[in-house]
């Protein structure tokens, strides 16, 4: 299983030479199975490049497929789903899976914001490509040899929050955006989910001394300590802010591989940064 | 009036190394008069311009953001605008009237569940929505405002701002006016241009009315986010060509055109191509640049 970056940054993008070492795109993870499977984690604006690369290989001929899974519905995890070529070329075909919101079911969601006043597609229906929307459930999904497991871990507002974990040949990647331990059970049900992994993917825009509004997030702490709880081999932090320089990533990153390393700690830390594939 | 432009990029926000001198931004342009600071469109540029306010010693408390229309690229800078969260600001927003939304429902609605966690409600500047149309005219202080209509998928506006020193026209979203008639409906683009004679007067019209617009402006920012390549593939989706950009500035004597709402695949070496291609056919005195982030326009009113 591989693992590719085209989006890291949470919120709103962020252009510019300060941003581009670790990506100024929002939220877009892609994970390659060993048999060509392709499984596309969150669309925010990260996906429009990713698109553009499909359009070199099969889906510039409509004859691509993906499976997209949706960890909720705000605008950094999805408003790069309608500009690809690929989603506009007939033939090609896209499975969604994601959580409905207590305000509307996932495809009503994508369907508003392709609405005339917000968007020149006019609506789902106009869509060329191939799309389904599929009811997440806990119960585990198989796209090709890749094992997907699925977990609402928190909720904002009206909007469920799910995370994901994706096993092949005994190698794991979870993915936990957005999430926030307001009570312990959320806390163990995220290190139970987490157990294990290869790889946990874990959204971190501020650390705790941060006093700024973050709109429902962990801390970075939060995600460490996720990660060690959990026996977590590789942390990569993620949905960095978007006042954070490259520069200031590297110090972040730096000053709590230290603490680790002062406690003794055999976990592994880096900030998710887009372009490299990762071999997980 | 002095102009800076916070945005040029169309469509989304682009985060590449080969875009680092125009930038990646989406529209937002600021314009200031000694006693006005109004913002052409709320793309992700408005986010940098409203850091930019918090920084000034003495920041206008009065804003004014005119809106040519609420695509995505035109809306996703406004929650993340710092100026909407604090109760010292006056906001007053204009845009098109709509039949489906009003403007105000429009952006509540983005902001809100399950898209955002915000609400309009919880915006503690004082915000206050004015819907106009095309051919409305109004001042902001010594501004005087006017507009058109654009060719664009459920339809633009395009405005002028002018004070006694200098004039700036802003038309980020148009298509060309002798292929495709847009309103409100989708286009069912089947290949073929339009030769129904109504739809064909409707856009010599509106082509007349946007050059009068324009006539004799300092600067118009112009979209020109197509190559000749991407117009005849995707007609449909209401952008212009740099070709395009310049015909009508020639057409309305405009001094300085702008290029703008870069497509978000062209490279800066792109950009500086199509400029200079540009440049070399323009007839003189028309001067053609492309807007990058960072740029200024600069011309002082008379004391």
């Amino acid at each position: 299983m591989k693992l590719q970056f085209w989006g890291v940054r949470g919120y709103v993008p962020t252009p510019g030479a300060a941003y581009l070492g670790y990506g100024g795109n929002t939220c877009c993870v892609v994970i390659y199975g060993a048999h060509d499977e392709l499984l596309v984690l969150d669309s925010g604006t990260g996906f429009c490049r990713f698109g553009d690369e499909l359009m070199q290989r099969e889906f510039g001929e409509g004859r691509g497929e993906l499976t997209l899974l949706i960890s909720h519905t705000y605008w950094d995890h999805l408003l790069g789903l309608p500009f690809p070529g690929l989603v506009h070329t007939p033939g090609n075909k896209l499975k969604i899976y994601g959580p409905d919101s207590t305000r509307g079911s996932l495809r009503m969601v994508y369907d508003g914001i392709l609405s005339p006043v917000y968007s020149p597609v006019y609506g789902l229906a106009h869509m060329a490509a191939t799309h389904s929307f599929e009811p997440i459930s806990t119960h585990p999904l198989q796209v090709g040899g890749l094992k997907v497991r699925a977990m609402p871990l928190s909720q904002h507002k009206h909007s469920p929050i799910w995370a994901y974990r994706i096993e092949e040949h005994g190698r794991t990647v979870v993915y936990m955006t957005d999430v926030r331990y307001s009570d312990a059970q959320i806390w163990r049900k995220a290190v139970h989910f987490a157990e294990g992994a290869t790889v946990l993917i874990h959204s971190a825009p501020y650390t705790r001394a941060e006093e700024v509004e973050d709109y429902g997030h962990s801390r970075v702490e939060d995600a460490i300590e996720v990660a060690q709880e959990a026996h977590v081999e590789q942390l990569l932090l993620y949905h960095h802010a978007p006042t954070r320089t490259d520069a200031q990533l590297d110090a972040l990153v730096a000053h709590y591989r230290a603490e680790l390393v002062a406690m003794g700690s055999l976990l592994r830390l880096e900030a998710a940064r887009e372009g490299p594939i990762i071999e997980v | 009036m002095r102009v800076r432009i916070w945005g040029t990029r169309g469509s989304y926000p682009v985060a590449h190394r080969s875009m680092l001198r125009y930038g990646g931004n989406t529209t937002c342009v600021e314009v200031r008069t000694t006693k006005r600071c109004i913002m052409l469109d709320a793309g992700t540029g408005l986010r940098l311009l409203g850091d930019a306010l918090a920084a000034e010693p003495a920041p206008p408390r009065q804003l004014d953001l005119l809106m040519t229309h609420t695509h995505w690229d035109h809306i996703i800078g406004f929650p993340f605008f710092q100026p909407i969260y604090q109760p010292e600001y006056r906001i007053d927003i204009f845009g098109m009237a709509r039949t489906q939304s009003t403007l105000r429902t429009t952006l509540a609605n983005a902001l809100t569940d399950p898209l955002l966690p915000m609400s309009l409600e919880d915006l503690r500047a004082e915000l206050h929505f004015h819907e106009i149309d095309q051919g409305s005219c109004f001042n902001l202080g010594s501004v005087e405002v006017s507009t058109a209509r654009t060719n664009h998928p459920y339809r633009a506006l395009a405005y002028r701002l002018e004070t006694e020193a200098a004039s700036l026209v802003f038309i980020p979203d148009t298509g060309p006016f002798h292929t495709v008639l847009f309103g409100d409906e989708r286009i069912n683009w089947q290949g073929r241009p339009t030769d129904s004679d109504v739809e064909l007067q409707e856009l010599a019209a509106m082509r007349e009315a946007i050059i009068e617009l324009a006539r004799d402006a300092d600067w118009m920012l112009y979209d020109a986010q197509f190559t000749d390549a991407q117009y005849a593939q995707f007609p449909h989706w209401g952008h212009s060509t740099a070709s395009q950009a310049r015909e009508i500035a020639e057409a309305a004597g405009v001094r300085e055109l702008l290029l703008f709402h870069h497509d978000p695949h062209r490279s800066d070496d792109e950009l500086d191509a199509i400029v200079a291609a540009q440049s070399a056919l323009a007839r003189p005195p028309l001067v053609i640049r492309a807007a990058f982030e960072g740029m200024v326009l600069d011309k002082e009113e008379a004391l």
